[in-house]
């Protein structure tokens, strides 16, 4: 019992074990990108990577990921991808959810492996840091060297760089998916036309709540389902559609967060509003995402404004189960109070990959790994990763690919390699998913229109070392205020007193830091 | 003379005492793994502590990282929120100590007084399984019953006519709802040990209680209670220990922008600021705070224990 009060106290240095280990392996690893790196004999490598001799040896590459699946999915893809790229794979999968967590202390005890998938791109602001200091590989001068990677798009490579170098491969993504996705069938039993502006989707909320859509004489219904989240939830999308810039927008000539912008407080208002006529969901700053998607998917809800309008197929499946006459569409022309038509847009990238230099040990590594990444990029490879094998996975109609029916198959087999194929189907061939809901093929229609009018975030490529340092803190101050307005706890007294806090506590340099980086 | 008899005692008493620890040999070797583990996991790890007093760049290590003293320390305490957080973690503690701490003491001594056997073990596992469930599922479960958007205790109070309670958004049901659901899943495993406590009274004594014409009030009060206290201490000056853990995930789960100023606690606040923006140092200096004032309370409450005629710990 004797050293039991001792260990007891210091029991959270056990964390501190790992940070431990990291002094062994941290070493000295500033070798700084080699001169020669970029001005490399060029002949000799190029193309020479793509038609490796078959005898060659396989290349081993160890490559941790998220996983957003129950279970790391069996080998099948992964057996295959290795004899096609002559690579000797080793897939280190963690759950999505504690990703982070895994990332993080990889990290600090300098183990992360060659090919480190981060998680979003919240994620990769955050090793902003890290690259700064030198500890991952840049590539952006060996991208040329290879014919498929230097596919990739310039516009979203260059959301993705650090200082004005390249370090990392993206994942592509739409520019702008947000929308609407609503009960057709309850607008066309009250006669409504998709909301043309805000004003528009307010009414369209309180009618799903007031006039008994579902028919069964009782009020049981409501307008908009949220949840717990102002970025990914509802409230960005719609602060957008009022006209507030994307994280930070512009006054006179100065660079500003969105939430000094009187479009934001309008939006606030909106809100508001929302929740104060009962038109969407009381608890929506305590709702997580499952609970939100229930909400709608149970036939209670009319409108999810929850992101990406082409979740719409994995809501339909779950809403049928429950409401088998219901129809859903999606929707995202809604005109701000200036009749104005403006979309949110992110940066073109789910997430990206680094190469640690700790794991990476030089130059001639670096360029096998990107040249399987390469390889990854071939329409063969990059099929056969997003959509399994061709003919037990998916078949193909129409040039386009069409998932097998047994969508728990492809679920387990498939989806933990599909969420890391580099690119999109524009860059590396791969097949456009062949759509059958009429929901989902206009989502894909107005996703392109979405585009036309979307709004960058100025700082997207901007550094500022105290947002670095503490932004997430800082941010948090502005969310509980926003949340606090809508729920009526302060007023915009109260929230002006947040933005004073928020410049106060360091806000102040961030404002500054952006300013004099965008010069 | 009598120095040379007090050398040759001492000589005889080492070596006896050799040969007592050869013959128990095998004991001391079963110490080993034991030694290894607290040596390895919770001893050497303490160096690691010295992160909190660097810039710690893990690619550097901690050899390479640059000195900046007490800096971290210095934020931490200057930080406008300082003051309630740790107000929020101690209220929160406390609500521990006076709420749930009993209740597992109170089960026991009822489920002891079960006298049929199969109902004592089925009421003894129905308490103590909800342990087995993670914080997430208790959050959501908590979370469909509060809910203002159809929960049944909402529904409830409609049903009564009484208006709608926001218990999941206001600051006042936070700490109600988190003790509620503390005492909820731990209650019944905290019941283990004292009804292991219990087992071993020796039940002569309640005969002889009995004879002497005492209720079963009586024989809890003057027999089982008194042989549990000794448990009871320990289990609280262990408790103190953990003052500042207050079990992260749950606490991280109810935690919402409403609620923030009586939720956040320092755990949840490390997480925000430290661990998702990477900042290693930051947060081991957070960690090295919150285990100095554990270290010390413990101290505390071990000399009080002794001061009343307990045992201790140490």
């Amino acid at each position: 019992m004797n050293r039991k009060p001792l260990s007891l106290a210091l029991c959270t240095a056990t964390a501190l074990a790992m940070l431990l280990g990291a002094c062994a392996t941290g070493g000295s690893n500033n070798a700084s990108p080699s001169a020669s790196g970029g001005a490399a004999p060029s002949g000799a490598s190029p193309s020479a990577s793509a038609e490796a001799p078959a005898d060659e040896k396989p290349t081993e590459i160890t490559i941790m990921l998220p996983l957003n699946t129950a279970e790391t999915p069996p080998d099948r893809i992964k057996t295959e991808v290795e004899k096609l790229t002559n690579t000797k794979l080793t897939y280190q999968f963690f759950p999505a959810d504690t990703y982070e967590e895994k990332l993080n202390s990889s990290f600090a005890t300098g183990t992360l492996p060659q090919v480190t998938y981060l998680k979003n791109s919240t994620t990769f602001l955050l090793m902003r840091e890290a690259i700064k200091d030198g500890q991952f590989w840049e590539i952006g001068p060996y991208l040329s060297e290879f014919p498929n990677l230097s596919k990739l798009k310039p516009e979203i490579l260059d959301n993705t760089k650090v200082e004005g170098k390249l370090y990392s491969l993206y994942i592509g993504r739409p520019l702008a998916r947000q929308g609407i996705i609503y009960r057709k069938d309850w607008a066309d039993k009250l006669g409504i036309q998709p909301p043309a502006n805000v004003d528009e989707l307010f009414e369209m909320a309180k009618a799903f709540t007031e006039k008994d859509p579902d028919g069964n004489g009782q009020a049981d219904t409501i307008g908009i389902v949220d949840r717990n989240e102002l970025v990914y939830g509802a409230f960005k999308t719609v602060s957008a559609w009022f006209g507030t810039p994307n994280y930070w927008g512009e006054q006179d000539g100065k660079l500003l967060p969105e939430f000094m912008f009187p479009q934001y407080v309008e939006t606030m208002d909106f809100f508001k509003k929302l929740r104060d006529g009962g038109y969407m969901n009381q608890d929506f700053a305590a709702t997580s995402k499952t609970d939100a998607v229930k909400m709608f998917t149970s036939g209670k809800a009319g409108i999810y404004i929850g992101g990406s309008m082409q979740d719409i197929d994995s809501l339909n499946k779950d809403l049928i189960k429950n409401v088998p006459e219901a129809v859903l569409d999606v929707h995202s022309m809604v005109a701000g109070p200036d009749g104005e038509l403006r979309q949110w847009m992110i940066p073109g990238y789910n997430n990206v990959i680094l190469f640690p230099k700790t794991a990476v040990k030089d130059e001639a590594e670096l360029k096998k790994i990107l040249a399987f990444f390469d390889k990854m990029m071939t329409p063969e490879v990059a099929n056969l990763m997003y959509w399994g094998i061709e003919g037990v996975h998916y078949t193909v109609v129409d040039g386009k690919a069409k998932v097998s029916d047994d969508k728990e198959l492809v679920e387990r087999e498939v989806k933990g390699y599909k969420d890391s194929v580099i690119g999109e189907a524009a860059t590396n061939g791969m097949y456009e998913s062949l759509n059958e809901l009429p929901g989902r093929i206009h989502a894909e229609q107005l996703i392109v229109e979405n585009e036309k009018i979307g709004v960058k975030d100025p700082t997207a490529a901007l550094d500022s070392a105290t947002y670095a340092e503490k932004g997430v803190e800082l941010q948090q101050i502005m969310t509980d205020a926003t949340y606090q307005y809508i729920y009526g706890q302060i007023d915009k007294a109260g929230f002006d007193k947040a933005i004073e806090r928020w410049k106060k506590d360091g806000g102040d340099n961030i404002i500054e830091e952006f300013n004099a980086a965008r010069q | 003379m009598a120095v040379r008899s007090q050398a040759a005692l001492r000589e005889r008493t080492k070596s006896e005492r050799k040969k007592r620890m050869w013959r128990n040999r095998w004991i001391y070797v079963m110490i080993l793994p034991g030694l290894l583990y607290f040596l390895i996991f919770k001893y050497v790890p303490m160096f690691g502590l010295v992160i909190s007093f660097q810039d710690y760049k893990p690619f550097k290590g901690i050899l390479g990282s640059e000195w900046v003293g007490f800096e971290h320390f210095e934020r931490l305490f200057t930080m406008p929120d300082f003051w309630q957080i740790l107000s929020n973690t101690l209220i929160l503690f406390g609500m521990n100590l006076v709420f749930y701490f009993p209740v597992p003491i109170i089960l026991a001594l009822m489920l002891n007084e079960v006298r049929t056997a199969f109902f004592k073990k089925f009421f003894q596992s129905l308490v103590y399984l909800p342990h087995f469930m993670s914080w997430v599922i208790i959050v959501s479960i908590g979370y469909v019953m509060l809910t203002m958007d159809g929960g049944i205790i909402n529904e409830l109070l409609v049903m009564l006519g009484l208006p709608k309670i926001n218990f999941l958004l206001s600051p006042e049901w936070f700490r109600p709802t988190y003790i509620v659901q503390v005492i909820w899943r731990e209650a019944g495993w905290g019941t283990i040990i004292y009804l292991a406590a219990i087992a071993s009274i020796d039940p002569q004594l309640y005969e002889a209680a009995r004879m002497d014409g005492a209720g079963r009030l009586r024989q809890i009060w003057h027999i089982t209670l008194p042989a549990i206290r000794s448990v009871i201490v320990v289990l609280l000056i262990l408790k103190i220990g953990d003052v500042l853990e207050l079990g992260f995930e749950h606490v991280y789960l109810l935690l919402n922008s409403m609620n923030r100023n009586v939720a956040e606690i320092i755990d949840t606040y490390v997480y925000t600021a430290g661990l998702r923006q990477m900042q290693f140092s930051y947060s081991a200096a957070v960690g090295f705070f919150k285990s100095a004032v554990g270290l010390v309370l413990v101290m505390v409450a071990n000399r009080l224990a002794k001061r009343f005629g307990e045992e201790g710990i140490y």
